[in-house]
């Protein structure tokens, strides 16, 4: 393991509480080490190139966040990973505040961190919890209805190459209440710039609340981004959610879902498009806990170039947990000779008054429908664009909120940098 | 509900063909190593090559870890306490049924194959009965001789046709491979062998049946099928075993060559002793089953009723090399009680157009596990192929488990895959509707897990599919049927 991270000083070392949580992080990843393919859940996404020792902590930057978010929404900016004051004003009943803030002042707020997401059979968030430091705690109390979204931005601005940053959100919405929360990854400068970052949100849902959660990925080029969401949902909850990835060499966004109450309902839905050399990974783990629960994903990919797209979906249903139901599809498109995708989609059932299904398909841009664009005047390239945008419409058009998915159909639409 | 809930608690633990037939076996003593190897090797006659092959499988096995990623517990396996070679005791090889021990040939009436029947009657079917190692009794070897087909267990082919069998035992599954074939391949005893020459269309389907007897015996088949350009063969296997309590281990390994043009249709019952309402005993079935497509055009296409069996690992697959070949699979797995099954198959695209298909149909009930594990890949150079993948499970009752776990890996733009998979159980709309139209409930349930199942038992040759309905209303006794 890397003597650079073990040297470094962390702010809160001396905060018992946070320092015993590090270290169980630490041990734990020092056990399990970066995964190899050996390991079942990173069989598709090879990790060769990624080491530890390679990335130094960021540390703060006085440098302010360039980018502008087109809808109205309360910001809340990272720079480098380090968290940037908000400036937005934000409306009664709803708490935003640094992590280590909240680890140190509000020790009732403890059973929050590092609960849902489970360090012993994910790596990365052993490693996040090793080295817990940034992130923000949002509350939002009982039946508050927030209209505007919350954005989390992170913008890596230049010169930030071999940064390593670590990212904990913790994300608690209150019985009965709503939110939208945007998160969007981005960078300024050296496109070539080989950052890491590695974020864990954990996000609480108690009984009738409901989250609306979508997220860009739009890292350099040559970034690592590995992201793991778990979600815990109690009674009647409703969790959507809808991810971007479009940057990174190795970008990877893991879901965790626990339906633990009945009538809770989860919406898994994804996007992918890319080319050069890059790895993306989306993996899904849903887990039906209790009867009269429902789980839907729907996840679209584009590859071109030599990329390689990842997708691994598992449904789970508990023994006892009847009147289920689960469907999930992933749907890949090739564009060039040499893009590959690996699909492992899984049902894992032991109930059997369920309804659980799953769909895999891959294949290319239809000549037909070419056919068709180009013998009305439409070139080749446009009409390829408008085959991939309606392609990937189908899932965008599932964002709940008009103006994010106008936002996040433009995004797609830029051609890869 | 509560009369299904109820039948799935009490189903049946008597195994219909649950004997022992007496016979003297000839064991050489438990545990494995080159001295049983060397034993096994001398007893059949081998020739030098032969033993080096076992031999140097031996070793290689000696490093091996036994597989452990799928969804099965067992008891660990001692491989040092089996008997790894035990033939029934004759003097002479037979040459005709007369020659063969009488009771031997009750335990094939029991099991309903009468050999002596199905000689006089007009020949449709030729048996190379099986019986624990050493194949007794090999049928119709005259007729298919006429046209050059060669049915004969593999020791006979080995000394008989030692070229064929040099040139292509261990290419489609090398030694290597996996833990069990490794150890098959060190200390198989015997199976079948099939050769069709070219231009040739098999007149008849051949058939072998399986027997475990002989306590405590780990039964190592080697199956090796050659079909050579423009050639048909359509084979049939089937298993049954006694009751027993010890655990009993079977690694068998089925190799098929297919040519340019010629189809190979491979067709499977297995009615192992799936051990008893409480999860004791059961046969432990560690098969590994593959075809090679060799040549353009070339199609193999397997089938299988999986019912017995208390431990199923088994992934009959297709490497699809020539171009245009064929491969399919059309699985039915029934599991009750405690048995566990990890069951799949592997369609490995490489030549261009190549066209798969898996249909695969599981049923859970009792306490049983399942689960499918697929695997289709596409390579570079698989222009245009395409597979099209079902895997529909049933489950029946509260405690069963149903697991799907399809990998697909695609480097071709121009292959279209699709795979689909649900999971459900008979819905009370079914169930009402016909009992509505005075069905009774068990019978019912049966006639819809039969029409379940309907799509993989169409493409079993006839005399098998009436075999299959009744063993899948046997596994369901009680249950359902």
């Amino acid at each position: 393991m890397s003597d650079l991270l073990q040297n470094i000083k962390l702010i809160g070392d001396q905060n018992t509480w946070i320092s015993n949580l590090r270290s169980v992080g630490y041990k734990s990843f020092e056990q399990q080490g970066i995964p190899s393919p050996k390991n079942e859940a990173w069989k598709y996404t090879k990790l060769r190139d990624l080491k530890v020792d390679d990335f130094v902590i960021s540390q703060p930057t006085n440098a302010s966040s360039e980018i502008t978010l087109p809808f109205d929404c309360y910001r809340i900016c990272f720079n480098n990973g380090w968290f940037n004051p908000l400036s937005s004003n934000l409306p009664q009943g709803v708490e935003v505040l640094p992590l280590i803030e909240v680890i140190i002042m509000r020790p009732e707020l403890h059973k929050y961190i590092s609960k849902v997401a489970d360090i012993d059979s994910h790596p990365f968030v052993a490693l996040n919890q090793a080295y817990l430091q940034e992130g923000v705690f949002i509350r939002i109390d009982k039946n508050v209805d927030l209209k505007r979204p919350l954005a989390i931005v992170n913008h890596t601005s230049s010169g930030s190459d071999n940064l390593f940053f670590n990212l904990r959100n913790i994300i608690v919405l209150e019985a009965g209440s709503s939110a939208t929360l945007v998160e969007y990854y981005g960078y300024e400068g050296d496109k070539k710039s080989r950052y890491f970052a590695n974020i864990v949100n954990e996000i609480y849902l108690k009984s009738g609340s409901r989250l609306n959660h979508c997220k860009v990925q739009d890292d350099a080029y040559k970034a690592n981004h590995i992201a793991f969401n778990a979600v815990s949902q109690k009674q009647a909850s409703c969790y959507k959610s809808f991810c971007l990835q479009r940057g990174a060499n190795i970008g990877r966004n893991e879901t965790l879902v626990n339906l633990e109450e009945q009538e809770a309902e989860a919406e898994v839905n994804a996007a992918y498009i890319m080319d050069g050399w890059a790895t993306l990974d989306t993996t899904t783990d849903i887990k039906h806990l209790s009867p009269y629960t429902y789980s839907h994903q729907l996840i679209k990919g584009v590859i071109g170039g030599d990329a390689k797209g990842v997708f691994q979906g598992k449904i789970h249903i508990a023994q006892g947990a009847v009147k289920t139901e689960g469907n999930q599809l992933h749907k890949a498109m090739l564009l060039s000779d040499g893009a590959e995708v690996d699909v492992k989609p899984e049902l894992e059932i032991y109930a059997d008054d369920v309804k659980c299904s799953h769909g895999a398909a891959s294949g290319e841009l239809d000549e037909e429908q070419l056919f068709y664009m180009r013998s009305r005047g439409i070139d080749l390239e446009d009409a390829r664009q408008l085959l991939i945008d309606a392609y990937l419409n189908e899932v965008t058009t599932k964002i709940d909120n008009e103006k994010v998915s106008q936002w996040i159909k433009l995004i797609a639409q830029e051609n890869r940098k | 509900m509560t009369k299904i809930d109820n039948i799935a608690d009490t189903s049946g633990d008597k195994y219909k063909y649950g004997f022992v037939t007496d016979i003297e076996s000839e064991t050489a003593p438990k545990g494995l190593n080159e001295d049983i190897i060397r034993l096994i090797s001398a007893k059949k006659q081998e020739p030098e090559w032969l033993l080096d092959f076992r031999l140097r499988a031996f070793e290689f096995w000696r490093n091996m870890q036994e597989p452990e990623w799928a969804k099965l517990t067992y008891d660990k396996i001692d491989y040092q306490d089996l008997y790894y070679y035990s033939a029934p005791k004759q003097k002479v090889a037979p040459k005709s049924l007369e020659e063969v021990d009488p009771e031997l040939l009750e335990t094939y009436e029991k099991l309903g194959i009468p050999l002596k029947e199905q000689e006089v009657l007009a020949g449709v079917v030729a048996v190379d009965a099986v019986f624990d190692s050493v194949s007794v009794a090999t049928t119709y070897r005259a007729k298919l001789a006429e046209k050059g087909v060669i049915f004969c267990s593999i020791s006979e082919a080995v000394k008989e046709h030692p070229e064929l069998v040099r040139q292509y035992l261990g290419s489609v599954v090398p030694y290597t491979d996996n833990f069990f074939a490794c150890l098959n391949s060190a200390v198989f005893t015997d199976g079948s062998f099939v050769y069709i020459p070219k231009g040739v269309r098999c007149p008849m389907e051949l058939s072998t049946y399986f027997r475990i007897n002989a306590k405590n015996t780990g039964q190592f088949e080697r199956t090796l099928i050659i079909a050579d350009d423009e050639s048909y063969v359509s084979y049939l296997e089937g298993c049954t075993a006694p009751q027993r309590d010890e655990n009993q281990l079977h690694a068998a390994i089925v190799e098929i060559v297919v040519l340019k043009n010629a189809e190979v249709k491979y067709s499977t019952v297995q009615n192992w002793y799936p051990g008893d309402k409480d999860g004791k005993g059961g046969v432990y079935n560690f098969v590994t089953k593959r075809a090679a497509c060799r040549g353009t055009n070339s199609k193999v296409s397997w089938t299988q009723v999986e019912t017995g069996s208390a431990v199923t690992w088994k992934y009959p697959s297709c490497v699809l090399q020539g171009d245009n070949s064929i491969g399919e699979f059309y699985s039915v797995a029934i599991t009750n009680n405690h048995q566990q099954a990890d069951t799949g198959t592997k369609m490995i695209h490489i030549g261009k157009n190549t066209t798969s298909k898996i249909i695969s149909k599981g049923i859970s009930a009792g306490k049983s596990n399942q689960t499918y594990r697929g695997l289709v890949k596409v390579g570079p150079q698989a222009d245009n192929s395409r597979n099209y993948s079902q895997c529909d499970s049933l489950l029946i009752g509260t405690t069963c488990g149903s697991h799907t776990i399809p990998y697909v890996e695609n480097r071709n733009r121009t292959a279209k895959l699709e795979h689909e998979a649900t999971t459900s159980k008979i819905s009370d709309e079914q169930l009402f509707y016909c009992r509505q139209r005075g069905i009774d409930e068990e019978e019912a349930v049966s006639l819809i897990v039969n029409g379940f199942c309907k799509e993989v038992m169409q493409h079993l040759p006839m005399e098998f599919a009436i075999e299959a309905a009744k063993l899948i209303n046997i596994s369901l006794e009680g249950s359902v049927g």
